[in-house]
Parts: C-alpha cells; structure tokens; sequence
C-alpha cells in the first residue's frame, strides 16, 4: 500500500530511509509471492542492469538469487504487456519528468503491477507508484552518477532479504488497510483497452484482469488506449493510442 | 530459516511473526545508518584521492585534446559501472561530449570472445581490434583481480594507452600492476560501498577532465 503522504511541509522528514524500508517490506513479499521484478531506467540504462544482477546475482554468497530483468526493447510497453504478470514489479529508476517511466507506471497500474519509483530531484506528483524512493532536491543528473543512486538500490537490495528472514511477514497485506480503497471505493480503475468490440462496448484490462465494459459514453476508443473505468463503464479517455500524446497524461490527477 | 544464531532453538518464533512495524523501523534505521555510511566512505575516498584524481584527469584530458578514445570495461555490476561511465563521458549533463565506448555492451562479440577464446580474454582482444595510439582504458575491479580486467591493462599498456585502474579492499592485484599508470583504491571491504564510492570517483574524475578542456580552450591550449 501506498505510503501516506502528507502535506508538502512533512516531506522533508520522509526520507529515503523510511520509504526504502516499506518499499523492501512489500517487494519482499512481491517475490515471495512469485513475482519478477522489471527493471527500466531510459535514462540511465546501466541502473536498470545493476539493479537486475544485484538481484539475480547477490554479492554476498548463499542469499537467493531473485527474479529481476532489465527490459531492453524497441518497444518496451510492448514487451511489458507480454511479460508481466499480475502481481509482478515494475521498478523504474529516472527523474520525475521521463515521458517513458511515466507512460510505463500508468500503463502497469491497469497491467495490475506493483510500482516502485526510485529518483531524484523534484517530487513525482503522488498516485504513479505503490513505492516512491527519492533523492529530494539533488540534480538528478549528478545523483545518477554520485553513488547516491546505487546506494538507493543496494540498500533496497539488502532489506529485501532481510525481511526474507522473518518469513511470518512475507504473507501479503491485507488488501484494504488505507482509508480509501481503489478497489472497493467510487473511485474510478484505470483500464488498457484491448479489443474493442462495437460501439458500445470493449475489452479492457484492469489490475491485469481482463473485463468487457461500455464505451458508449466516450468517444470511439482504441487499442491501447488508456481509460478510466467505474462499474464496468468507461468514464473518460487519459491517454490515446500505442503511444499517444504525452499531453494527455498531464491533466491527470 | 533465520540468521540470528540462536533461531534454531525458536523455529516457530519468526514464522508467527505478524507485525511488521517493529520490522520496518529496524530497515529504516539500518538504512539510515548506511547512507551515512555510504557518504562518508565516499567523501573520505574522493579526499584520500585528491591528488591522484588531479593528475588522472589531467592526463585523460590530454588524450581527449589529440583525439584519445576512452574503453572502459568491467564484469557484473563493474559493467555496469562501464556502461555508466561511456553514459556520462559521451551524453554529459553539462560541458563537452566525449568519445567513449564499452566493452561489455556488444553481446554478440562477448559471447563470441568468451566461447571462442576464454572469458579472460574478452576485452583485451577488443582492446586488440579497437584502440589506437592516444586512446584510454578505464577498467573497474572491486576485487582489484579479474583477470579478464587485468589482462586488458597488459594489452592496452603494450598499445601504449593511458590506463586507469578502479578497486576496493586493498587493491588486489591491480594496485600493485606495473601496467595500471593510475590505479584509484576505494579502501571498504563491503562491495556495495565500493561501487558507491568508484561511482564518486568517475563523477570527479569526469568533472577535472571538463574543467582542463575548459582551462585549455580558455588558454588557447591544443
């Protein structure tokens, strides 16, 4: 579950170390579960490749090898959709403002996987990632390249199979602990559009499960096309297309 | 399975554990001790370095000035630290772009070179194929003792490249190389904050040479 966030003026007391911890606790109990870590850092693709041989091939002999993979492609939204399985991770290392990561985090909200965002510099703006790892205030260009962001991840490495060591936690948590629920709440689901059937209604994916849901109140859909669903009726159109205007993602949220 | 070293007498103990707080408290805390950790490690090593950093920048800077080409090379997350260097030297976020290439990028010929010849042999048969008179080779080891890392520094010596040398614990066999002409020791048994710190070395070592080929284009230097 998403870390509360509080008022702009508390940020300041949040720091990597509280966030590393509750994102390692759940990633944790992601693989646990059975769950790949993907890794992306359009960026800075060397962080996505230490991340996956940190996890796949521990410096410190005899802790497990986990399933994590750089996803290196021409299309790699393309290649996410085929890969990942509910309930898997997406680890995204970057800025706050790479069209890609942000495409890619919205996209696996409706793929139904587990985000954990690790960067710097200014914020995120909240409700792309389950887990948010930051370096408030560094250049993101200089954190990159100080240690500062290895750091983030072989410390994320390391909790990780420290709570492997406390197996009563590694069962999932609970689904509803927040005060609001996406899943139970009026709030609306974000959706992939999959087939569309008529002019009424499409196939969608939705927390990696697929639904047929009623268009007829938006405009014609498509393939690929991102939407917001309540009920089994699709409210309104955030994103258009494969690789439709980055605009569109903006006024979100 | 538990690590405490008296958990076998308490197997049912960490499996009825329920309540994560006093867990994830225990993380934070662990995690806070190590970024200082990290930090300090890293501001020691670049102050250890000072002076050695001074002069390797101002030798890389040089090659660059006549056209020098930088190689760098690495195994597992020392790859990674390659590809991470080529990154910055060639897309810097600021100054002058730089031509750099890795050697661990090329599947093709990795897997060619390591099936053919011996994994050993990987990057100084590039080395062979690619370096010039006047180019670099920068080679990350945490061990200080991959072969296949020290093995490229005898091939790029023989070609008469300036060679620059990464490491940690005690600097292994790299630090006492005749053919390593700058060889940067991160003075940490602990991996993780070897690589931290080598990643604060490369971000200084690249901000010198930006700042010698701005001094020289100032100056008029060639």
């Amino acid at each position: 579950m998403m870390p509360v966030v509080g008022a702009p003026e508390t940020l300041e007391e949040i720091s990597p170390a509280e966030d590393l911890a509750a994102a390692a606790l759940s990633l944790a109990r992601r693989f646990a579960a059975g769950a790949t870590m993907w890794c992306v850092a359009p960026q800075w693709p060397a962080h996505a490749r230490h991340v996956a041989v940190e996890f796949v091939h521990p410096v410190i002999v005899g802790k497990r090898a986990l399933p994590a993979v750089h996803v290196e492609a021409v299309d790699v939204a393309g290649a996410l959709r085929l890969l990942g399985r509910p309930g898997d991770v997406l680890l995204a290392v970057s800025d706050a403002d790479d069209p890609l990561v942000t495409e890619l985090l919205r996209r696996s909200e409706a793929w139904g996987l587990n985000r954990l965002w690790l960067g710097a510099g200014p914020r995120p703006r909240p409700g792309l990632a389950e887990h948010v790892v930051w370096l408030d205030g560094a250049d993101p260009a200089l954190a990159a390249r100080s240690g500062d962001m290895v750091l983030l991840y072989h410390l994320l490495w390391e909790l990780t199979h420290v709570v492997f060591e406390h197996p009563g936690l590694l069962e999932d948590e609970p689904v509803c602990t927040d005060d609001v629920c996406i899943t139970c709440s009026d709030e609306g689901r974000v959706a992939e559009v999959r087939t569309v059937r008529d002019q009424t209604s499409a196939e969608v994916v939705v927390s990696g499960l697929t639904e047929t849901v009623d268009v007829s109140l938006v405009e014609p859909v498509e393939a690929g096309d991102l939407v917001l669903v309540h009920a089994g009726v699709v409210l309104s159109t955030l994103h258009h297309g494969e690789h439709g205007q980055q605009a569109a993602f903006e006024g979100f949220r | 399975m538990t690590s405490e070293p008296t958990g076998f007498l308490y197997p049912f103990i960490d499996a009825e554990e329920r309540d994560s707080s006093s867990l994830v408290a225990d993380l934070a805390a662990s995690a806070r001790a190590k970024i200082g950790e990290s930090r300090a490690i890293r501001a020691a090593t670049l102050d250890r370095c000072d002076s050695a950093l001074a002069e390797t920048g101002r030798a890389m800077a040089d090659r660059f000035q006549r056209g020098g080409r930088l190689f760098a090379f690495g195994n597992g997350g020392s790859a990674t630290d390659a590809e991470g260097t080529v990154e910055l030297f060639r897309n810097p976020p600021h100054g002058r772009p730089l031509a750099a290439m890795s050697l661990v990028d090329d599947r093709a010929v990795l897997t060619a070179l390591a099936n053919d010849v011996g994994f050993e042999l990987v990057f100084s048969r590039q080395l062979i194929a690619h370096a010039k008179e006047g180019d670099i080779a920068v080679g990350f080891s945490t061990s200080g003792g991959s072969v296949n890392v020290l093995g490229a520094f005898v091939e790029a010596a023989r070609r008469t490249l300036l060679t620059v040398g990464l490491c940690g614990y005690e600097g292994g066999a790299m630090a006492q190389s005749d053919v390593v002409d700058h060889c940067l020791v991160v003075r940490s048994d602990s991996v993780h904050r070897i690589q931290e710190a080598q990643d604060a070395l490369i971000l200084r070592l690249w901000s010198i040479v930006q700042q010698c080929l701005e001094e020289d284009s100032e100056s008029g230097r060639p």
